[in-house]
């Protein structure tokens, strides 16, 4: 048994209460005397030149304040250094439907609504890119004039040697498998809420404060202060509580520059929320995925040699792409052991709204192909898909091929806890037909070891201030978005300063208290953050360790901090420091003494000094400390060893991370042959997090993760026609609901990393790869057919049994059989939108057959 | 989104709801539970100048037996009332199967037969925000001039989404109305029109009032299949209702009626001749499988394709007689 007090417990969040009971605030919560609301105009062409912009019958309207366009704000601005690509409100031309081109400030949102309707603009269309591959052959009329071909950013990766490796193999596998799109489909809408201070007299604007659902606040401050012109330090940045992010939140979503832009205008504090379709136009999601995966393996099973070619619609804007695309190549490595990798990647430009990170980022998609063809691989070699995964396993402490370096590695265990629980070897093969078993494993890093805007600050930073009332306040600038990073931190803090949790209070995500953070994104916050904290608690526990040590006549190694009692170790004779504690509870208790008021601490303690001290009270040791030292303080901070940066290869600082968190899971599914209908019983994840410092937040994330991985696999997919996005609101862009959500058991497999904090890994995004092919895999082991393409809608899986059964095809769906014709559909998914006939709008460029420079364009 | 201005009417007796119907006519929308209407009004779909509100008409709610002729069931009794109402689980089990697989159970607790019954049509060209609309120059239905789902034509096919309209169907249902003229009585089945702008036979100054189920339909056993992709929360993507009469293992009356496939719920034609007489078997089943099928003019109104939900007609209708039957 781990001897903590707080960590490793299972602990309710400490904002838990306030959500629950609506007490909580969220930004959309918030507003300000003279508060206006902002409504935005979005582009209904997919791709346009903006001849003109009249905003003046719109300012005219009654109640309307300020109406901002691009000419407001035209610095460009993006998450990378290498894509400052997008402006807040659209400069010259429209790249989507939804792109955002004005913005109105008015007294009631039904008032600004009115307005925008009232802008008068004239468009240009231009011939628009809906499909990747379609795009990459573009020479004219380029989304961005800077990015030949449409194409954000190519790699080309070769890693050992892969003809040697391909020749080495008994038999190779080839397939091309498709993702879909997918969004995060959060609960809280994005919102922003900005306001300028003023001064009294002459009315100029002064520091800029925005309350922002955002994960990076950090992030924003700083592109805020390049889009608005003024020093960072004019800025304050406050994230409320925010509803979930999942990577939507993890850059700066047009609406917070908007919000502040047009705050700036107005002289008057400004609210803009989005609408959920505005949400879906916002996205930022999980780009539809084209894999053509190749696999070289001996006969055992064991991998020789990976080919893996990637192409990511990426959508208009850059956002995080150019990462997303390396991803995708480096974490094909560190979670088996792949002697030969070639990565070639794609990121390419179409005119539909920016994808970006999402939970999981860059690796899902692979990881469902990767996954899938290990399973046709076992089927074809008849070797079993779980001893497949253990003959490839990593020998820790390793660098892989490609530079990652891999220290602790709970796969194994994760492999073996799934493969018994889930009676893998009793059940499989022996199921009633239409009833099957899957296995797939996962993993994914626990921060990234370089940060996004390359510097040697430290990625973490955290500060801790004690005042004499036994309060502990923790300064962190790591982004609660429900995943329980304040939680984490004040466990950690309470645990190293051996107080109740209780006395710590979190103060997080606020620009101008809290120290630089680089915020809450690729599941960083635990390991990086967590560090700081431990380390700036062991800061300011040195100094309450020295003060106490002196008090009680001991050398201050001699000191316990425990369960809210500081002690000389041996204090009660024969017994552990984790019972001494107890026993001096019930000592304080019988002697009456309560621990109480600040100053009155500090009299008893005068009048206590006469006798030698064995043992005091967590707040007597502070008093004493801070009469010794004067202020308590600490601070810590962490950056990634330089042994966890990896190789040196162009692009080689994606993928790389101190630590890695693995996954393996078992599902249990069955299919109704007669509707293609997949129905999952149940999924066995063990995930792999280091140490679980919160057992039941582990969980959280783990049946999470599972769960948002369910809906990517049956029924989550953004449909598109013409970029035009044919569901965007919560009824159509179908999540599982909890009727269909499975019985999912997690088991928490701990390795013990040696330098997260206590041990600790990620837990938030590692899961979610895996269920997809294991379902995929289930599927295939249940009724035999194989789903190469994302999600496995009924009609798909219905198509799949009834080519196999050789019966009269149904056009339900186009098959990615690599040996069919190379067609890449201008929209992802099903044929729902088979329509024929005309097309969208008179003025529609695919209409018209327009082309470049004639100009179609009309008033709105 | 803001809900575009209106003047809301609040009549407290249905006189006065129906007086305040043939001032306003044309002008005004009725909103009861509000899960359909309040939506579309966001959407600017709706943009009346009066909304009627008729939660204050009491009389209208609940369900009431009438001994010897059937039940009663008010136009404002909610979705979760019929579900739970013993009277109706008993003895119209087909309506008490499709009226639980309605969107979710916030949703029924808000939700009114009436309301289920006068259902607006959807589609996925149609219930989008105005920018969406305007970003593809608008619909048939709506604003616009054309069709995007059958191009070329003039006539509108949004589906009829609503779930309880078969199992109705299936059981003889009979709607009142009231109107300027008093009050008049309708079969369901004559209710509807197959046509997605045109929808009903109901006068702008009409208020469906009540729900009447015969008693000659009492006891019937049935069963209503849903597709949907969603275990909750999700329209009917097709629906199957089948109602079937008994007598010692053989059917005596039959009706198989079909949603969420065209402008219009529709009873299957021929269905009972196919049915009456027989002991249910998986071949009759496949039969009248068939006949739905052929009933049924799906378009890509909604999700899944066309063709999957034909053949999933054909699955359900034949899974319903089944299930019905046993």
């Amino acid at each position: 048994m781990s001897d903590f007090s707080v960590i490793g417990k299972p602990i309710a969040m400490i904002d838990a209460a306030g959500k629950t009971t609506g007490a909580g605030k969220y930004a959309d919560d918030f507003s300000l005397p003279g508060m206006l609301v902002g409504k935005i105009l979005h582009s209904p062409y997919p791709h346009a030149r903006i001849v003109s912009i009249d905003t003046s019958r719109a300012k005219a309207v009654d109640g309307v304040v300020a109406v901002v366009t691009g000419a407001d704000a035209p610095n460009p601005y993006g998450i990378l250094p290498v894509g400052h690509d997008e402006t807040a409100l659209a400069v010259e031309k429209v790249r989507y439907v939804g792109d955002h081109v004005a913005c109105v400030a008015a007294v009631t949102e039904e008032i600004a609504e009115r307005a925008i309707e009232l802008i008068d603009i004239e468009y240009e269309p231009l011939p628009a890119y809906f499909d990747p591959v379609e795009s990459m052959k573009a020479e004219t009329d380029l989304i961005h004039e800077n990015r030949p071909h449409n194409v954000e950013k190519d790699y080309h990766h070769v890693f050992g040697d892969l003809d040697k490796g391909f020749a080495d193999a008994d038999y190779v596998a080839e397939g091309r498998y498709i993702a879909n799109e997918v969004t995060h489909a959060a609960m809280e809408p994005h919102c922003t809420l900005a306001n300028f201070e003023l001064d009294p007299y002459t009315g100029t604007l002064g520091r800029l404060t925005v309350w922002s659902s955002t994960q990076v606040p950090y992030y924003l401050q700083h592109k805020l202060s390049l889009v608005l012109e003024m020093p960072m330090s004019q800025i304050r940045v406050i994230k409320p509580l925010v509803g979930g992010g999942f990577g939507g939140k993890s850059e700066i979503i047009p609406l917070e520059i908007i919000a502040a832009v047009t705050a700036r205008a107005a002289k008057a504090p400004v609210k803009i929320t989005y609408t959920r379709e505005e949400v879906f136009w916002a996205h930022r999601g999980r780009p539809r995925t084209i894999i053509d995966l190749k696999t070289g393996v001996k006969n055992d099973g064991r991998i020789t040699a990976v080919a893996c070619k990637v192409i990511q619609d990426g959508g208009a804007y850059c956002s995080y792409g150019v990462v997303t695309i390396l991803y995708s190549g480096a974490l094909l490595g560190a979670l088996y052991d792949i002697p030969h990798i070639r990565y070639d990647g794609y990121r390419v430009l179409t005119n539909k709204p920016a994808c970006g990170a999402m939970r999981g980022h860059g690796t899902v998609n692979v990881r469902f192909a990767f996954e899938s063809q290990m399973d046709e691989i076992s089927a074809t070699l008849k070797l079993d898909p779980a001893e497949v995964r253990r003959v490839n396993l990593l020998k820790p402490p390793t660098v892989t091929v490609n530079g990652l370096r891999v220290l602790s590695y709970g796969l194994p265990e994760c492999i073996d806890q799934v493969v018994t629980r889930s009676g893998w070897k009793e059940r499989r093969g022996k199921l009633p037909k239409g009833r099957g078993l899957g296995i797939a494993c996962s993993h994914y890093v626990s921060g990234a070891a370089n940060s996004i805007i390359r510097s040697d600050m430290p990625h973490s930073t955290v500060n801790i201030k004690i005042d004499r009332d036994g309060g502990v306040v923790v300064y962190t600038g790591a982004s609660e978005i429900g995943q329980g990073s304040d939680t984490m931190t004040a466990q950690v803090v309470a645990e190293v300063l051996g107080c109740e949790l209780a006395r710590v209070r979190v103060i997080a995500a606020d620009t101008d208290l809290t120290p630089i953070d680089l915020g809450s994104y690729s599941s960083r916050v635990t390991f990086m953050a967590g560090n700081a904290a431990l380390r700036a608690a062991e800061d300011v526990k040195k100094n309450i360790v020295s003060a106490a040590a002196k008090r009680m006549n001991c050398a201050p190694e001699e000191v316990i901090m425990r369960n809210d009692h500081v002690y000389k170790r041996g204090v009660v004779a024969g017994t552990d420091d984790t019972s001494a504690a107890e026993i001096l509870e019930e000592k304080d208790a019988a002697r009456g003494h309560v621990d109480g008021q600040i100053l009155r601490g500090s009299v008893l303690q005068t009048r206590k000094e006469e006798s030698p001290k064995e043992h005091m009270s967590f707040e007597e040791a502070v008093v004493s400390a801070i009469d010794f030292h004067g202020a308590l303080t600490g601070t810590g901070s962490y950056a990634p060893p330089m042994a966890a940066r990896g190789g040196k290869h162009k692009g080689g600082g994606v993928g790389p991370s101190p630590a890695y968190s693995y996954s393996a899971q078992v599902a249990d599914v069955s299919v109704d042959e007669e509707t293609g209908e997949v129905t999952v019983h149940k999924i066995w994840a063990a995930h792999d997090c280091g140490r679980a410092l919160n057992p039941v937040a582990v969980e959280g994330q783990v049946i999470g993760s599972v769960w948002m991985g369910l809906g990517q696999a049956l029924e989550e997919e953004m449909i598109w026609k013409d970029g035009l996005l044919m569901n965007p609101g919560l009824l159509e862009y179908r999540s599982p609901s909890s009727a269909e959500s499975p019985d999912i058991e997690c088991i928490i497999v701990e390795s013990i990393d040696p330098e997260g904090p206590f041990g600790a890994k990620e837990a938030g995004e590692g899961s979610l790869a895996a269920t997809i092919p294991a379902i995929s895999n289930a599927i295939y082991d249940a009724v035999g057919v194989r789903l190469r393409e994302s999600p496995f809608t009924p009609e798909r899986v219905l198509s799949a049994l009834r080519a196999k059964q050789g019966m009269k095809r149904i056009e339900m769906t186009e098959s990615v059989d690599p040996t069919a014709p190379l067609t890449f559909r201008e929209h992802g998914g099903s044929l729902w939108f088979r329509g024929k006939g005309p097309a969208r709008h008179p003025l529609d460029p695919a209409r018209q057959g327009a082309q470049a420079g004639s100009v179609v364009g009309g008033k709105q | 989104m803001s809900l575009p201005s209106f003047q809301l009417l609040r009549p407290k007796t249905l006189d006065e709801a129906v007086a305040l119907m043939a001032k306003h006519g044309g002008e005004v929308k009725i909103v009861a539970g509000g899960t359909d209407l309040l939506p579309s009004m966001k959407q600017k779909l709706f943009t009346p100048p009066y909304v009627l509100d008729l939660g204050g008409v009491r009389e209208l709610r609940g369900i009431r037996n009438l001994p010897g002729d059937g039940i009663e069931i008010g136009a404002l009794t909610t979705l979760s009332t019929v579900e739970h109402s013993a009277l109706v689980r008993k003895d119209y089990p087909v309506l008490y199967q499709a009226v639980k697989t309605v969107a979710s159970p916030v949703l029924r607790n808000m939700g009114t037969i009436g309301g289920n019954v006068c259902l607006d049509t959807r589609c996925l060209w149609y219930n989008q925000s105005l920018l969406w609309r305007k970003s593809c120059g608008f619909c048939l239905k709506k604003d616009g001039d054309l069709c995007h789902v059958a191009p070329g034509g003039k006539f509108c096919w949004a589906a009829f989404s609503g779930d309880t309209p078969p199992a109705l169907l299936c059981l003889g249902a009979e709607l009142e109305i009231a109107g300027p003229n008093g009050l008049r009585c309708t079969p369901l089945s004559e209710f509807y029109v197959n046509d997605g702008m045109v929808r009903l036979h109901l006068a702008a100054n009409e208020i469906v009032t009540r729900v009447f189920l015969p008693e000659a339909s009492a006891g019937w056993r049935g069963s209503y299949q849903k597709l949907r992709v969603r275990g909750s929360i999700d329209y009917p993507l097709a629906g199957v209702a089948v109602a079937l009469k008994m007598k010692s293992g053989r059917v005596e009356n039959a009706r198989v009626a079909i949603t969420a496939l065209n402008p219009a719920p529709f009873l299957v034609k021929d269905a009972d001749a196919h049915l009456v007489g027989a002991v249910p078997s998986e071949e009759i089943a496949e039969r009248i499988g068939e006949l739905a099928a052929r009933t049924a003019k799906p378009l890509t109104t909604s999700a899944l394709t066309p063709e999957y939900r034909r053949e999933m007609v054909r699955v359900f209708a034949k899974r319903a007689v089944m299930a019905a039957a046993n």
